[in-house]
Formats: structure tokens, C-alpha cells, sequence
């Protein structure tokens, strides 16, 4: 007696001739199958779906990317355009990995060298707070995820090859975590300041002016003050929170702090 | 006189002696043309093709084996090294030959490295015992049936020669195993020869398929076939009696403690056995080179013609194997003997007494008429 629950075998499995039979004729039914075709993908050679194919179903169903397919969420390599780079340093600040480094690029003057990132993808985790990070949105994550060279050196993204993704108009991964509302800004320890303009200067959205300010002529006993009588006052709606300004600030004059 | 491959040695022996000693000066040249020099480079010759032969058949074999095997399971196999992957085998063998070859510290050094190579060797001799074609091999032999298979059931010995001397569990368990599986599969595979002996009433191979020139053997002895075929199966360890080797539950074996070359010699017997007992199964059993009558005299009468279709059936025959491993799982090792000695030998003594029967009444040669066996 079968126990309960037990599927009972057909009768038929109890003749040995079917233990040899069933199985090579399940084989040989495979095998004519695959004769023609296998299932296996050639994959180098052939793919299932190819970026632009991707791309284009994107388009044509003219859907918010980020909507509907898993491939709309992931992080692959990024595409960055080049001519709305600020030069700001965040990515390169926000990497965990280390992997990015910020690199000449021709279009800068000479006081003000333009700087964009490099990317080497042997380190990147694909964790996308780079693209978080950029104030101008000039660093984005595509769902590209071939990335296989011969040479390690290959997989060092210059900012010319990330800026060739970008031309690819690949489908870009659009999730940007929202920040919540940065009240920190940059304030000015006015005794300390001596006018320098570095911070004005190197300033990538150029959100600092400087400000004349009367002249202070020197207690009694003391010398007189060697600097430039200007201070600067920073734009708080254009500033981007990069942090440039404290960097090159000379006297540590710049920090961070709330206005309120 | 039919062109021979002995006399086809002799013939490139006797141009290169005939070469060599034209240049040299008077005494030296008569040494180097003579009878005895002639013939002695021939045989060398004769054994180097054969071993050529062998080896190159053998590497296409594994070839078609990977190939077969991947449409069984849906993929392709072996595809980009030479067309369709047929170079693949030469770089993995430059891959392994390439390679260090490591003896264990507690291994003993020469059962280690004897083991193998007596595995090989003892394999590759019967190339020289078997016909493939009416001017294959050297001549006929008496015995050569008997002698094939005695050479064949050397193997088991040298891969418990060699498990053993590897000092490793794994290793003595695969070639105990072994052991075991050839004393259960040796004796109905004798059985079922007798069979085939007594139908024949040869023990010489040429005469065996030469008396098939009527009606393949399998017609009639059909039992001592699929006899045969099991035990031919365990005799290779092949899936689904590929017990000594089980990497599920042996790591790889007999041969865990081999790798590089002696790993690809291990490698390279094994696909060389699998050739062979495929071989032995169309010489006994499916008619050797010979063709039946409805075949078209064109089909089989042009040069080579018998080697073109005793290679052939060989390769349809080890098609069949590939489908066998592709289809059925291992056994235990519990079931392999009670199925080698409770119903495998008494089968083939059935076979036996089936063919004596045949042979007393005088009933074969009515199988000759029945015009899709022969004529």
C-alpha cells in the first residue's frame, strides 16, 4: 500500500527494459531537437538583445525610462558629457572606490584648466553615487554592462571614451536619489580673509563675486594689514556645495555652516 | 597483388634506404640496402602510421564524442578552435602536455609512472592485432581474436597498479573498483566470443568477418551482442559503468593524482579503449569491411573502400555509445555486479548454447538469402 501522498510509480516503471528505454529515447527526442538548433546563445557572436535594440524599444514606447523593465534600474558604464562639466570634483569626491580621477581635458583656459573624470572600471562598484552627486547631471550611468578587454589598462575610461557613451545615446539610468534640501553653505570667517580671489577663481559654477569692503586702518602699536581690501559673498542658489572654494582657500577663511 | 600497408611501408622504406645509400660510398651502401635493413625500417614505418593512425582517429573520436554529447544536452560543444572545434583536442593536449607533471611525496615512484604508460601501450598493441581492412594489419594471426582480448583486460590491472601506487583513497577505491568490474564483465564477454568462435569456427579476426560476407553475425547472435556491447561498455568505463572514475563521489578516480601529460594519457587510453571495443564490436558482430550485397558495386569497390566502411560503422557504433552516456545515470556498484553475474552470464551462456544449436542444425546459411543481410 502506496502511504499517503506518495505518487504511486506506473506499472510500466517496473520492467527494466524501460529504465534503458525511456531515458535514451528522451535523449534521442533532445537530440533531433537541438540538431537543427541548439538553445545555447553563441554569445560573442550573437546576443539575445543588443543596446541599441534596447534602446530603441525605449523609445518607441515612448515610456519614462526607469518604468516597467529591470534593465531600466541597472548601472553599467557611465556616460559623461563633457561640455556641461563643471570641473567640480564631486564625483571624484562621493567615489568610495577611489576610482576616479580627475583629468585635463582640452577647452579650459589656462588659470582655469578644465578637469573631468576618468574612470578606471577595474576598481568601480557601480554604486552610482558619482551621478548622484553631480550637480549637473553631466554623469550618468548607462545600462551598458560590456565591459570585457584584453589589457587591464583598457579598463581605464578616459573622459574622450566616457564622452563616446554618452554619444551613443544609450538609455541612461535616470534614478537620482532625491537629497534632502542641503542647508549647509559656505561661510566666511571675515577676520581671517585677505581678499585673495582664489575661491572666486577656481569656482566652477562662478557663484562668488568679490566685494569691496572699507578700509581698515591698523590699531595703534600694530602694522599695517598686508591684503586686498574685498571679501567674498557666495551665491547660495548656484552654488553646487563642491567644497572648491574651502580647498583653495589659503587662510582657511571658507567652512561649512548654516546661514540660519 | 593488393596493395597491403606493409607493402606500402616497404615501399617508403625501401626509397629512403635506396636514397641514402646512393649517396654513400660501396660497403656502407650495401649494409644500408640491404634485405634485413629494408624490412626493419618498414616495420618501424608500418608501426609508426599505425600509431599515427590510431592517435589521429582517436583525437577525432573525443572530437565527435564533444560534439554529440553537447546536442544531447542543447548546446553545441566545441566550436572555435579549426572548424567546428576539431583543433580543440590538439590544443587541449598542447595544454596538458605543456604542463608540470606532480607525483605525490608518500607515491611510489614506479608503479606512479609505470601504470599509465603500461596502460597505454598495452591498449595501443592491439591496433596492430586487429584488421580494419583485407590488407590492414601484418597478416592473419591463428589467435588473434584471443589475443585481442587478452591484451584488452590487461588495462584493469595497470589502473590498480597505478591507484594504488598513488597513495590516495580516492585512488585505491576507484581502481579496487575497477578490479571488481572486470572480473564481473570479463567472463560474459568471453561467453558471448565463443559464441561468435562457435558460428565462425575461427579464432582468427580476417576469417571471423570473412565468414560474415553472408549475414553480419548480430542477425543471429543477437543476445551475445547486446552481451557483448554491456560488457564492452564496463570494459571501457564508460557511463553508465564508469564507476572507477565517478567524479561525483571519487573526485576523478583512479587517476586523481594525475595530471599534465600522464593525465592526458590516462585521457587519450581511454577515448583509445572506447575505439577499440568499438572495433572489436563491428569485427565480431556487424560484418567488419564487409558490405552487404544490396550495397552497389561502386560503393565498394573503390580504393579504400573497406576502411571507408569499417571506419564507418565504427563511428556509428561509438554514436551509439555517446547516446547511451547521454542518456543513462551511473549505477551502483552493487547493481553493476548482480547485473554482470546474475544476469549478464547466464545471457551469454544462453547465447552460447543458441549458437551451438544454429551450428548443429545447419540453419545460417538460410540467413544468406534473405537479401538485406548479404548475398
Amino acid at each position: 500500500m502506496a502511504a499517503e501522498g506518495v505518487r504511486k510509480e506506473p506499472k510500466s516503471a517496473d520492467n527494466p527494459i524501460l529504465w534503458v528505454a525511456r531515458p535514451m529515447a528522451t535523449a534521442a527526442r533532445q537530440f533531433g531537437k537541438s540538431l537543427i538548433r541548439p538553445s545555447t546563445i553563441v554569445y560573442p557572436f550573437e546576443r539575445l538583445e543588443d543596446p541599441q535594440f534596447r534602446e530603441e524599444v525605449a523609445v518607441a514606447a515612448g515610456k519614462p525610462i526607469g518604468v516597467g523593465a529591470v534593465w531600466d534600474n541597472y548601472r553599467g558604464v557611465h556616460a559623461l558629457n563633457v561640455a556641461t562639466c563643471i570641473s567640480c570634483n564631486l564625483c571624484a569626491f562621493s567615489c568610495p572606490d577611489l576610482c576616479i580621477d580627475m583629468v585635463t581635458v582640452p577647452g579650459g583656459d589656462p588659470k582655469h584648466p578644465k578637469k573631468c573624470p576618468e574612470i578606471d572600471y577595474g576598481k568601480c562598484s557601480y554604486c552610482g553615487f558619482c551621478s548622484d552627486a553631480c550637480p549637473e547631471g553631466c554623469l550618468t550611468m548607462t545600462t551598458r554592462y560590456e565591459l570585457s578587454t584584453a589589457k587591464r589598462s583598457e579598463m581605464v575610461y578616459s573622459p574622450a571614451k566616457l564622452y563616446e557613451v554618452f554619444q551613443r545615446k544609450l538609455p541612461m539610468n535616470p534614478v537620482r536619489i532625491e537629497l534632502p534640501e542641503n542647508e549647509d553653505a559656505i561661510l566666511l570667517d571675515p577676520p581671517l580673509c585677505i581678499g585673495c580671489n582664489a575661491c572666486s577663481r577656481d569656482c566652477p559654477t562662478q557663484c562668488i563675486t568679490m566685494i569691496d569692503i572699507p578700509k581698515v586702518g591698523p590699531k595703534p602699536g600694530e602694522k599695517p594689514a598686508k591684503r586686498i581690501w574685498k571679501e567674498p559673498v557666495i551665491n547660495d542658489s548656484d552654488c553646487v556645495r563642491c567644497g572648491t572654494c574651502i580647498s583653495v582657500c589659503p587662510k582657511e577663511c571658507l567652512f561649512w555652516g548654516s546661514r540660519t | 597483388m593488393s596493395v597491403t600497408l606493409l607493402s606500402v611501408a616497404t615501399a617508403i622504406s625501401q626509397a629512403i634506404l635506396g636514397a641514402i645509400g646512393s649517396v654513400l660510398p660501396q660497403p656502407a651502401s650495401g649494409a644500408v640496402t640491404n634485405v634485413n635493413t629494408v624490412d626493419g625500417l618498414a616495420a618501424l614505418i608500418f608501426a609508426a602510421i599505425l600509431l599515427l593512425a590510431s592517435m589521429l582517429n582517436t583525437i577525432v573520436l573525443i572530437w565527435w564524442e564533444r560534439k554529440l554529447l553537447g546536442r544531447f544536452m542543447d548546446r553545441r560543444g566545441a566550436m572555435h578552435v579549426g572548424y567546428a572545434g576539431l583543433l580543440q583536442n590538439f590544443a587541449d593536449g598542447i595544454k596538458l602536455f605543456r604542463k608540470d607533471t606532480v607525483k605525490p611525496r608518500e607515491a611510489d615512484t614506479l608503479g606512479f609512472w609505470s601504470g599509465p604508460t603500461a596502460y597505454m601501450v598495452t591498449s595501443l598493441i592491439i591496433f596492430a592485432i586487429l584488421p580494419v581492412s583485407t590488407g590492414w594489419n601484418s597478416g592473419s594471426l591463428p589467435l588473434s581474436l584471443l589475443l585481442a582480448l587478452a591484451v584488452f583486460s590487461f588495462a584493469p590491472l595497470f589502473i590498480f597498479v597505478s591507484a594504488w601506487s598513488s597513495n590516495n583513497k580516492y585512488s585505491l577505491i576507484g581502481g579496487m573498483r575497477s578490479a571488481a568490474q572486470m572480473i564481473a564483465y570479463e567472463v560474459p564477454i568471453l561467453l558471448a566470443v565463443v559464441a561468435v568462435v562457435l558460428v565462425s569456427g575461427s579464432f582468427d579476426l580476417q576469417t571471423i568477418v570473412l565468414e560474415q560476407t553472408n549475414y553480419w553475425f548480430w542477425v543471429p547472435l543477437f543476445l551475445a551482442l547486446v552481451v557483448f556491447v554491456a560488457g564492452m561498455l564496463a570494459e571501457m568505463e564508460r557511463i553508465p559503468f564508469d564507476l572507477p572514475e565517478a567524479e561525483a563521489e571519487l573526485v576523478e578516480g583512479w587517476n586523481t593524482e594525475y595530471g599534465g601529460m600522464m593525465f592526458a594519457f590516462f585521457m587519450l587510453t581511454d577515448y583509445l579503449r572506447a575505439l577499440l571495443g568499438s572495433f572489436l564490436i563491428v569485427l565480431l558482430f556487424l560484418g567488419g569491411w564487409t558490405m552487404p550485397g544490396w550495397v552497389p558495386a561502386a560503393a565498394t569497390s573503390f580504393p579504400l573502400a573497406g576502411i571507408f566502411w569499417f571506419m564507418l560503422k565504427v563511428y556509428i557504433v561509438f554514436t551509439v555509445f555517446v547516446w547511451i552516456r547521454a542518456s543513462l545515470p551511473r549505477v551502483r556498484t552493487d547493481q553493476l555486479l548482480r547485473v554482470g553475474w546474475n544476469r549478464m552470464v547466464p545471457l551469454a551462456l544462453l547465447s552460447v548454447v543458441l549458437a551451438a544449436l544454429l551450428v548443429t542444425v545447419k540453419c545460417l546459411p538460410v540467413l544468406g538469402c534473405i537479401p538485406t543481410l548479404g548475398g
